[in-house]
């Protein structure tokens, strides 16, 4: 809107009843508290962070609109194709991606690309705010780029500087000469689902995935399923159990992509997210020594809680990404649409529906960087109720932007259909939301049991 | 010729052999689009069997061709739940197919029918945005539309201005869409290749069919403006039978996620019992099966004659049900978890077809505004 122009039924902001036309003119004292300049909300928030955070944002927002929004709806149309075969735009934006320092970003030079302006920013709240930025302009790639530091959370988190520096550095330091080094992260088996995700299921779930202890090392055998990004990884981290043990011998293993035995057999033909893919690979007598246990033997389930409770709040980042995507969407149309010689943004209906959702994103904004800004050790109940929240109410605003488009949200061109497709999966990997519920739950029962000294009364 | 009552039960078994056998086995992939020759082949069939009105200018007891008395609805609600049941595209091809048919010999106009060409005529029934805000509710309550009124009602079908959307079998030729005049909604059939036609790509859902964006230049098909109480009671009749058809479609295709859904939650394991023994799923079937109830619920009310139902309780029960139907897949989507992500699964189809469902007919949302506009002036 121009300074002159308004809105139908809203006073000019020029008008004398507009307030924001008459704080100028109060004491200088009263417009110290009460004037303001209204810019974009985007800068506004972009402000509100740390300074290097706040490059970042920047950063990531450029990288995706000038790499990744180009192609994002051919790859959602492209056929999909067999496992060990990808879309030829691919390559070329994970060498992009590698060379800007975004497949290692989580630790800082000489290891990764981190830049030491962040490092006083928990590396969550640096993914999620990378995330955000690059779910809003493709889901699939998103995933693609995102599911790879998943794929390198055990080694981040073994505690050992020998895993990080013989397994981990050539990853990130290949991803930076521009051939990019995707890791996978292997939990889920065909029979298992959400069991490999949550501690009561495990407990009584027979391990698919079997590790055979033989001279030098391990052998490998099972299969592991909807991994993100798995087709395309030269590595992956896969959690299995010792041969005669149940899960809580589960321990991480780093397998390389080809090694004798590891095949790719399918990738699935998903709802959304297309230009990721999602992975099953067999295990026949794979082969790993022992430098490559990853995190010490029977560790893998701590490891694989540990790594996911860094994961949900970019999770829930993708979410905030997808209904931010959703309401430019929605505001776009609404701006540009006319109905009876107005745009639809004149008619107060349609006002009300974009207020509400762009309170419900800035919403679930808010919880994601509450939330993570303090994740140095992330607690499973913020990571948890956080991925949940903020993706229940994500799909919502996806939703809302449909209903407003009406029929035109149906067209592929439009956009919008595109983000629902991908904002419903925010809502099952990475545990379904029901599972992280049930989280949360897990990880509060010692307060909500009264077990801590001298609590009478239960925080909230 | 028409139905017996008695003749409804037997008449909808046969729709249901028909479906089950012929229909769900040809879309037996969900991950598949069906060819648009096997929709063709399949819409020959069901146009032999008289499930389909044949283009003739005699009715006879095919989807839509009777409306008059309850259990004839009663039949045209059935055809429709059993055909969406399997495939909620085919059920969409069809019912706007014998919708056109309906308004074809309303109008008096002779069947347009090419050789070959079965699912050739389709029909929409609003305009190319949401359903002109509260001003389509009160003209339909009689009000003879000023101003702004007009000026929105006569924007929203103007088919030369904005490109109206249409959601067809690839093959149709024919069009009946209405359209404004001296304060009327008249209808008009328009042949394809008559307008400016561009193929969208792969839209949301209903795969089986193709999207459309189409505008006309200038040059009119065959229009026909009834007298204004006329013309009043024929949009009201078509637009509800599309609504009531449309939620019939999506009670068909929530049954059989439902079953897709009890049957997994039945022999999927999870932390050492069946998941439908996990509240976490129970809660989820029992949102299904709430929501099947109440469109069922609302379906019943539907089997009365068309001319008795009243066009604002139609409306408001789309408004709060096809919002309901879109949960209720999503739910089922849910219950499966990845699987239920992947298009072999066939639960996200059922979701995106619903979503497809909720934005046809100038969408969900903009019911709220048709609901207050005929609730009086004041609106």
């Amino acid at each position: 809107m121009s300074a002159t122009g308004h809105l139908q039924d809203h006073l000019p902001l020029t008008h004398p009843l507009s307030p924001r036309s008459r704080y100028g003119g109060l004491p200088i004292l009263s417009r110290l508290f009460l004037d303001y300049e209204a810019g974009d909300l985007w800068q506004e928030d972009t402000a509100r962070l740390p300074g290097g955070l706040a490059r970042l944002r920047q950063k990531a927002r450029a990288f995706a609109e000038q790499h990744l929004a180009p192609v994002s709806a051919a790859l959602d149309l492209a056929p999909h194709l067999p496992p060990g075969e990808c879309h030829p735009a691919i390559p070329a934006i994970l060498a992009e991606a590698g060379r800007q320092g975004w497949l290692s970003y989580l630790l800082p030079p000489p290891m990764g690309s981190m830049s030491f302006r962040v490092a006083t920013c928990p590396p969550i709240w640096q993914c999620c705010v990378v995330v955000e930025e690059f779910s809003r302009v493709c889901g699939g790639l998103m995933l693609l780029l995102s599911a790879h530091h998943l794929g390198t959370m055990p080694l981040l988190l073994s505690g050992s500087m020998s895993t990080l520096l013989k397994f981990l550095r050539p990853v990130y330091q290949s991803c930076l000469r521009g051939q990019p080094h995707l890791v996978g992260f292997a939990i889920t088996e065909p029979g298992a689902g959400s069991d490999a995700e949550e501690g009561h299921g495990a407990a009584v779930y027979r391990p698919g995935v079997v590790a055979k202890p033989v001279a030098g090392g391990y052998l490998l055998n099972g299969r592991k399923c909807f991994i993100s990004g798995g087709d395309l990884a030269k590595s992956v981290t896969v959690f299995a159990a010792l041969q005669g043990e149940g899960m809580e011998s589960w321990t991480c293993f780093y397998v390389d992509n080809p090694s004798p035995g590891y095949e790719v057999t399918r990738t699935e033909l998903k709802m959304g997210m297309r230009a990721s893919g999602a992975a099953e690979i067999a295990l026949k007598d794979v082969f790993v020594p022992h430098e490559r246990v990853i995190g010490g033997l029977r560790n893998g389930w701590a490891l694989n809680r540990a790594s996911l409770n860094t994961s949900r709040m970019p999770v829930a980042a993708m979410g905030v990404g997808f209904a931010r995507a959703a309401t430019e969407e929605a505001a776009a149309f609404a701006r540009t649409y006319r109905l009876g010689g107005r745009r639809l943004i004149d008619y107060q209906e349609v006002q009300l529906h974009l207020a509400t959702m762009v309170a419900e994103t800035r919403a679930i904004r808010s919880l994601v960087w509450q939330e993570a800004r303090h994740a140095w050790r992330p607690r499973q109940l913020y990571a948890s109720l956080c991925k949940f929240q903020v993706t229940d109410r994500a799909q919502l605003v996806c939703e809302m932007a449909m209903d407003l488009l009406a029929d035109h949200a149906t067209l592929h061109e439009n956009r919008v259909e595109r983000i629902f497709r991908d904002v419903r999966l925010t809502r099952i990997f990475e545990g379904t939301n029901q599972i992280n519920r049930l989280s949360a739950i897990e990880d509060w029962q010692g307060e909500l049991l009264g077990n801590h000294p001298n609590n009478f009364t239960l925080g909230v | 010729m028409s139905i017996e009552a008695e003749d409804v039960a037997a008449l909808l078994e046969e729709v249901g052999q028909f479906t089950q056998g012929r229909i769900a086995e040809a879309v037996m992939r969900p991950e598949n689009p069906l060819p648009n020759k096997v929709l063709e082949q399949l819409t020959g069939e069901a146009l032999e069997l008289g499930i389909l009105p044949a283009p003739t200018r005699e009715a006879g007891f095919g989807l839509w061709e009777a409306y008059h008395q309850p259990h004839i609805m009663r039949f045209n609600i059935g055809v429709l739940r059993l055909v969406g049941s399997a495939n909620a595209g085919i059920a969409f091809a069809w019912h706007r197919q014998a919708l056109a048919r309906v308004l074809e010999r309303e109008m008096g106009w002779t069947p347009a029918f090419e050789a070959g060409a079965v699912l050739g005529v389709t029909m929409l029934p609003t305009g190319h945005y949401g359903l002109g805000r509260t001003n389509l509710a009160r003209w339909l309550g009689g009000r003879v539309p000023e101003g702004d009124e007009r000026e929105i009602l006569q924007d929203w079908l103007d088919r030369t201005s904005h490109p109206t959307i249409l959601t067809a079998p690839a093959g149709w030729n024919s069009l009946l869409w209405p359209v404004w005049r001296d304060d009327r909604i008249g209808w008009e059939r328009v042949s394809r290749a008559a307008l400016n036609v561009g193929l969208c790509s792969a839209q949301h859902g209903l795969d089986e069919l193709s999207t459309f964006q189409m505008s006309r230049e200038g040059e009119r098909g065959e229009l026909c403006f009834p007298l204004p109480d006329m013309a009043r009671q024929l949009f009201a009749r078509v637009f509800k039978m599309d609504m009531i058809g449309l939620l019939a479609i999506g009670a068909g295709a929530i049954t059989r996620a439902w079953n897709m859904a009890k049957d997994y939650a039945g022999i999927r394991q999870q932390g050492g019992k069946l998941i439908g023994r996990h509240p976490a799923v129970q809660q989820m079937l029992c949102d299904v099966e709430l929501c099947r109830h109440s469109v069922e619920q609302a379906l019943l009310v539907c089997e009365r004659p068309v001319d008795m139902l009243d066009t604002n309780e139609v409306a408001a029960m789309r408004a709060r049900l096809s919002g309901l139907l879109c949960q209720a897949a999503s739910q089922v989507v849910q219950v499966f978890g990845g699987l239920g992500y992947m298009r072999d699964n066939g639960a996200e189809k059922i979701l995106r077809d619903m979503n497809m469902l909720k934005a046809q007919t100038g969408g969900a949302w903009d019911l709220r505004s048709f609901v207050a506009g005929w609730c009086g002036d004041f609106a």
